[in-house]
Parts: structure tokens; sequence; C-alpha cells
């Protein structure tokens, strides 16, 4: 079992973004949000795997910027 | 004085250009270097200024040039002591098994190259593709970023060392001076570095990991068909010019 890292994820997503090209104040603002709704969203489920995890950030992410959730979503699967 | 003779057959120099211009794109065509190059510089655009991000490419660049490189030479000085010290060497058999291997080769790249799926996973283990992704993620410097790019023309030597002693042969039938066998062995370098190139172009145009990666995920049929055929041509033509002459 293994717990979630808030931190180091909105850490990992904020580079992400600036890579992708959104300024810092905005993305700040929609991880945090994506992230948190997310948690939200699985909060009614009793397991949650880290694919449940993956997918419900990538779908709340998908919201605010398609290219980074897809970065999020493909980026263990570059090489 | 004549050149070492390296295939004992009529090849002219014109199919030992063509074969050394598809071993070149084939070295264009391979994806590991490239894949991990984006990587790394997707996240150094993360995290460094942008005069940083393109310090710390061009010694990733560097990296690899120097890898293939050494590689080349070594096979190219390798083969012509072996033609040298040995004045009547026969090499039908050399010929064969390379060609044998590289039919061999573009039915695994066929095959194998490449995961399935909407992605751009490669033959590599998922374990070894786990820890370049740890390399790329937390390269700093521009020692990083060259041993980075050093390394990462390693794991494919399975798929590149024919290619190596296909295109050290060719050089060598083609260029009876130095300065035009030092001009081909720097085409050939350069050939690796090529789509390194131009993905480090297009990410300072503007271009994102996620364009990019489209890009390559529409192109992943195509891409390794297309290299599977160059390495059938290249069998081809070893044999029908060592055999059929």
């Amino acid at each position: 079992m293994s717990t979630l890292d808030t931190k180091k994820l909105t850490k990992e997503l904020k580079i992400d973004a600036k890579a992708v090209g959104i300024p810092s104040g905005a993305s700040n603002i929609f991880i945090e949000k994506s992230i948190s709704d997310a948690l939200s969203n699985l909060a009614d489920k009793t397991i949650i795997t880290d694919d449940d995890l993956k997918r419900a950030i990538y779908k709340e992410l998908k919201k605010y910027h398609p290219d980074l959730a897809y970065v999020y979503k493909n980026r263990d699967t570059i090489i | 004085m004549q050149p070492p003779l390296c295939y004992n057959l009529n090849m002219n120099v014109f199919t030992s250009v063509g074969i050394l211009i598809l071993t070149m794109l084939i070295m264009a065509f391979l994806q590991l270097s490239t894949g991990i190059f984006l990587l790394f510089f997707h996240y150094c655009h993360g995290k460094y200024s942008r005069r940083k991000c393109s310090d710390m490419g061009l010694f990733y660049i560097i990296g690899v040039e120097l890898c293939v490189a050494l590689i080349f030479l070594s096979t190219y000085f390798s083969l012509n002591a072996l033609y040298f010290a040995t004045s009547n060497f026969d090499d039908t058999f050399l010929i064969w098994f390379i060609a044998g291997i590289l039919a061999a080769l573009a039915i695994v790249i066929f095959f194998c190259y490449y995961h399935k799926g909407k992605n751009t996973k490669l033959f590599i283990s998922r374990r070894l593709a786990s820890l370049l992704n740890e390399k790329a993620k937390n390269a700093k410097t521009r020692s990083d970023a060259f041993t980075l790019g050093f390394i990462s023309t390693i794991p494919e030597l399975f798929f590149t060392i024919p290619i190596y002693i296909v295109a050290a042969i060719e050089t060598m039938q083609i260029g009876d001076t130095p300065i035009v066998r030092s001009l081909l062995v720097i085409l050939f370098i350069l050939s690796a570095v090529t789509p390194i190139i131009a993905a480090h172009m297009s990410m300072d145009f503007g271009y994102n990991l996620a364009n990019i990666e489209k890009t390559r995920i529409r192109n992943k049929n195509f891409t390794r068909a297309f290299v599977s055929l160059l390495y059938l041509i290249i069998a081809i033509l070893i044999i029908t010019f060592k055999v059929i002459k």
C-alpha cells in the first residue's frame, strides 16, 4: 500500500506545465484544483489504484490544458 | 596504393554510396536517442532557463556524436586491420553472416521494435526505460547531459552493430583518399544526430513534448516498416553484389 504524495505530484506537474509553456500563475491554480477535484471524485472508493488516480487527474487536467494532460498521461511511455 | 579491399566483388562506387546512404538513413530513423532526448529536453525546459537548456541540449548531442564516432571508428580500424593483416582474407563468410543478420534484424524490427498500443515504447526492458527516464529527469549539469547522450546509443547496439560494420566497409570501398573517408565518417556521425537536432529546433520553436509525441505515434508504423525495409534492402544489395556478380 502506498500513500499519495501530493506535494511531489504538484511539483512534477508544475515542471511539466512550464515545459509545455503554461505561465506559472495559471498552472499553479489549475494543477492544485485538478488534484483536489480528482481526489474528491475518488473519495467514495474504498480501494484506489495508481491507474485510477492517474486517470482521474488526467481527466481533470484535460479540462484546463489538453497538452499538459497528455504529457502527464504519457511521460512513462515515450521510450 | 590500393585501398584495403573489403568485398572481392565488382560492387561499383554507386552501389557503395547507395548502401552508405541507406545505413545513414537507418541511423537517423532509430528512435532511442531521440526519445531520451525529448524527455530530457522536456524536463530541462520545465526546470531551467532557455539558455541553460540549449547548452545542455548541445552537450547531449555531443555525447551521442562522440559515442557513435567511437564505435564507428573502432569498427572501421578493426576491419581495416583485419584486411591488412590477412592478405588473402576470404570475406565470403563475413558478408553472408552480415547479410543474414541484417535480414533477421529487418524481421525483428518490424515485429519487436515498438510495443503495441498508442505509445512509442521501445524494445528495451521496462526497468531500463524507467532508469533512463529517471536519468533524463534528474540531469542537472552539462556533464549529466553529455553522459546521458553517450549512454543513449548503447542499448540500441544490438540493432546498430551490423550497420556500423556495413558502413565501415563501404567507407573503405568508396574513399580512396583520407579526405573522402574523413568526410564520409563525418556524414555518418552527423546522420545519427540529425533527428535530435530537429527535435531540439522544434522545441526551441515552440513545439512541446505532446505535439512531437503525437506526431511520433502517428508515424510509428511507417517508421517501423521503413527501417525494416532499409535493413532488408541492404541485405539484398550485399548478397546481390557479392554472390551474383
